[in-house]
């Protein structure tokens, strides 16, 4: 402790307001010392560093003096915020080929589908998922039959009942290529039902009657995407199709996500000056289809280059998305900045979702992990990790049946525990 | 109707011929036999130079490391490996911090059969129009200009075995190719590399005829199918046994009547096609194993085989190699006991023939990362793993199950000069290959676009 190298000015700056950080009565207190902070935020990366939790936020970092329950001594470890995936349905399936178990599709689902209602924390993907040092996810359910496939929600991997974060936190749409009919009909319509509430709600502020009928449950998610108060997250790969979703922002200003977007690459500039997001996958490089014919494991290095916000999403399905670290070791082996790489996978979330979450800073949310190395290598695990500054282990299922099968018994294996 | 009375006229004469053929103690009818290879490879290697690779970090594949070791590669065989080598009219590339491996093999590819793009068109992976299709060949379904093949070769994946899905009980024939640019697939061919046969068990053959109403609708109408079948094989083998033993003793014997299905079922029985079974479960594997000894064929490899470290000890014992993913789970129940050691727990008991495969577009291009993960995490909680052994599993072990082990899968004196000069620990999630070599012909360089091919598929899109 005592040859902890302060950062001077940000010793200075934080030695302003947080001289001495003592707990409230009641409140628990941890402090992780000599960590090597990656903050995702505007100190950047600190050495020997140290990060002060109270209940579920951060209080302070490298405050001159502390007094706290406990200590964890990270022994020059790297303290990451926790990682955030999106673009799946965790807590929403435990079998893909199950469909008891399956609930992120109804054919009636629309606009209005609050999937979170279904949110199991304590299906055993979420303990296998925090093996990948995820903390919270962004749970995109699969829709139904209409045009929107309801709205995505966030809820963090502590296993507790009250995990959702929030919920209806944005729409889902998916356009581009289908197998029967065209990409134009989808793309029509959603112009067609944004125009209709428009105008809509331009006639009737006019008219100021009194009485103004109430807007349907599905206006008023329309509402609120023309208001820019949740975003849109629409899934097209080809270029055209998010060239006509940028018209579509730039006609109703539409807070707009583009999503999987492999032709992205081809538009990059015109997608960063509409300064839209992108969450796509590092590593879903083949032309799987007419719409992603450029795909390329550099893409993700390019996008961020261009200045677009990028998001990385898994590629399957739920059950390995603890791997997504692993995606961003190989965008950054393709050349992203590993700086970025980091903030694909935490603050770049939270901005798009508005998670008080992905950075280490003062009063977010004490969403941290403890690595044994460097995050994105194979070789590295997590050690400790905190989701809302409750310390979560990171055994699974998966460990007790590896922990039954290599033990040593006389006995049927059936009776290890 | 002019010809007619000509037609009429050679019929009758075919006819007498037949029956004169079959009377006993005439001339003997040209003996009948079955050509085990219609549609042989004409693959070349590319260009070969032969290359000294200086002072490289080697992985053998037969679990040995040789630090800063050079490898001799002549006319596509490997020569020396070895201290200060000295060779002349080669090219010497400095390997110094790198590493070399023996070029990546994956027993489990559905590239070509199920290439990108996927279009209806082009989905030939499957006949699931009955639950024994023994006589499809998955080589017939290949396309060469998958692109698929040329990012799995930027992974070093050097030799790939294509199989039928997993729809049917018996999938039909594996075809083993060698990862070059080709206009046809019998271009890409493995020399000499046994055909393998696609079984399934579990869920997947069940469902999809059982939705049909029609056997198999459970596990034991799954084991009702393969016995049968063998059943027939195994009469249809003597057969033609029988027919050879009684052509040998001067008789003129009417042939079996040819059938592809059973062809292929015979060369199992004889020992020529390995079986390549699609299988999750530890009670599965167990039964398939008592099924090869009950019709006396071997039960081959099994992939997939979430569930093999259950019952790791009786797949040694039996000689089995089972094909695993290191993680990949849940998506459907038999697959739901996914631990992330399986291959390391498969691999720890002697004799055992662990092997990592991929059964994906994506992760064929990073097996040496595939093999890592389980490399790390069983390192974390109990084994004493290192590159030397994890790299087995991608290669020696690959080759050992696909029957090729004599000619690739290891770095050592008289293997073919497969061959992968890796940047780093293959092991890292940064490594990537450099150069890819096929019979001591490179065949990739991440640095050089002249050796960087490019599916037609994917030429002059914009």
């Amino acid at each position: 402790m005592k040859d902890r190298k302060f950062n001077s000015v940000i010793q200075t700056a934080l030695a302003l307001s947080l001289a001495m950080i003592t707990h409230l009565v009641g409140a628990k207190t941890t402090a992780i010392t000599n960590a090597t902070v990656y903050t995702v935020a505007s100190q950047g990366i600190l050495e020997q560093a140290t990060v002060v939790i109270e209940n579920d936020k951060i209080i302070a970092i490298n405050p001159e003096q502390f007094k706290v329950d406990e200590t964890v001594d990270a022994k020059g470890r790297i303290l990451t915020p926790g990682f955030i995936g999106s673009m799946n349905a965790l807590g929403l399936v435990e079998v893909g080929a199950v469909s008891l178990t399956r609930d992120s599709r109804d054919k009636k689902a629309d606009i209005t589908f609050d999937a979170s209602l279904a949110f199991n924390p304590k299906s055993t993907l979420v303990a296998y998922t925090r093996k990948g040092g995820i903390t919270s996810n962004i749970v995109t359910p699969a829709g139904g039959d209409g045009l929107f496939a309801g709205q995505s929600f966030a809820a963090n991997l502590s296993g507790d009942f009250d995990s959702v974060i929030s919920k209806q936190n944005a729409v889902l749409i998916y356009l581009g290529a289908i197998s029967s009919g065209s990409r134009a009909q989808a793309l029509q319509a959603l112009d067609h039902k944004l125009a209709d509430l428009q105008e809509k709600l331009t006639t009737e502020t006019d008219k100021k009657e009194k009485k103004v009928k109430p807007l349907k449950r599905n206006e008023q998610e329309l509402k609120s995407l023309l208001a820019g108060q949740k975003p849109l997250l629409a899934y097209a790969d080809r270029a055209t199709d998010l060239l006509a979703l940028l018209k579509l922002k730039e006609k109703y200003s539409i807070d707009l996500v583009l999503v999987g977007a492999s032709d992205a690459v081809l538009i990059a500039d015109k997608i960063a000056t509409a300064k839209v997001p992108v969450i796509t996958s590092a590593i879903d490089n083949l032309p799987s289809s007419f719409d992603s014919l450029h795909g390329d494991l550099s893409n993700v290095a390019k996008l961020v280059k261009a200045g677009v916000k990028v998001i990385l999403a898994p590629k399957g399905d739920s059950h390995n998305l603890n791997q997504l670290r692993f995606d961003a070791g190989i965008a950054v082996a393709n050349g992203l900045a590993t700086t970025d790489a980091f903030s694909t996978l935490t603050a770049n979330v939270a901005d798009v979702f508005k998670l008080n979450s992905g950075r280490i800073a003062i009063g977010k949310n004490a969403d941290l992990v403890l690595w044994s190395g460097d995050p994105f290598e194979l070789s590295t695990k997590v050690d400790k990790m905190w989701i809302g500054g409750k310390e979560v282990s990171t055994h699974s299922r998966q460990d007790a049946l590896r922990n039954r099968y290599t033990s040593k018994t006389n006995m049927p294996k059936g009776y290890v525990k | 109707m002019q010809n007619m009375p000509v037609k009429l006229g050679f019929m009758v004469a075919a006819m007498s011929l037949t029956v004169t053929a079959c009377l006993p103690l005439e001339k003997q009818a040209d003996k009948v036999s079955i050509n085990k290879n219609p549609f042989p490879s004409t693959y070349q290697p590319l260009p070969q130079q032969s290359t000294l690779l200086t002072n490289a970090t080697v992985l053998t594949g037969t679990g040995e490391r040789l630090d800063d070791t050079d490898v001799l590669f002549v006319d596509g065989i490997i020569t020396q490996l070895g201290v200060d080598l000295v060779a002349d009219d080669v090219v010497t590339i400095d390997a110094q911090g790198k590493w070399l491996t023996p070029g990546i093999i994956d027993v489990h590819s559905h590239l070509g059969v199920y290439p990108s793009p996927s279009v209806e068109s082009h989905s030939d992976g499957n006949e699931m129009t009955a639950p024994n299709t023994a006589e499809v060949w998955a080589e017939h379904s290949v396309w060469p200009q998958d692109p698929g093949f040329q990012a799995a070769r930027a992974g070093g994946v050097t030799t790939l075995q294509i199989l039928p899905g997993s729809a049917n009980l018996f999938g039909g024939r594996g075809v083993t190719l060698r990862n070059v640019p080709s206009a046809t697939m019998q271009g890409m061919k493995f020399i000499d590399a046994p055909y393998g046969l696609k079984m399934a068990c579990g869920e997947n053959p069940k469902r999809v005829y059982g939705a049909r109403k029609q056997l198999p609708s459970t596990r034991m109408g799954n084991v009702a199918g393969y016995r049968a079948a063998w059943a027939a094989a195994t009469e249809y083998k003597l057969a033609w046994a029988k027919y050879q033993q009684d052509y040998s003793a001067g008789n003129n014997p009417v042939p079996p009547q040819r059938d592809l299905e059973l062809d292929t079922l015979m060369g199992v029985l004889e020992g020529e096609i390995l079986i390549h079974n699609h299988c999750y479960k530890a009670e599965e594997m167990a039964v398939m194993i008592d099924l090869s000894k009950e019709f006396n064929y071997h039960a081959g490899t099994f992939h997939h085989g979430i569930e093999a470290y259950k019952i790791a000890d009786l797949l040694a014992a039996n000689s089995n190699c089972v094909a695993m993913w290191p993680d990949w789970w849940g998506f459907k129940m038999e697959a739901y006991d996914m631990v992330e050691e399986n291959v390391a727990i498969v691999d720890a008991v002697k004799n055992s023939c662990a092997v990592v495969h991929s059964d994906s577009g994506t992760t064929i291009q990073r097996l040496n990362q595939e093999a890592g993960k389980v490399l790390y995490r069983a390192n974390e909680n109990g084994f004493t793993l290192k590159a030397e052994d994890a790299i087995k599993w991608i290669t020696f072990n690959a080759a050992k199950s696909l029957g090729i082990s004599d000619k690739t899968g290891s770095l050592s004196q008289g293997k073919q000069a497969d061959i992968v000069l890796w940047n780093s620990n293959p092991f890292s999630v940064y490594a990537q290959a450099e150069q890819v070599f096929i019979d001591g012909a490179k065949v990739y360089d991440r640095h050089d676009e002249t050796y960087q091919a490019k599916s037609d598929f994917l030429l002059g899109q914009e």
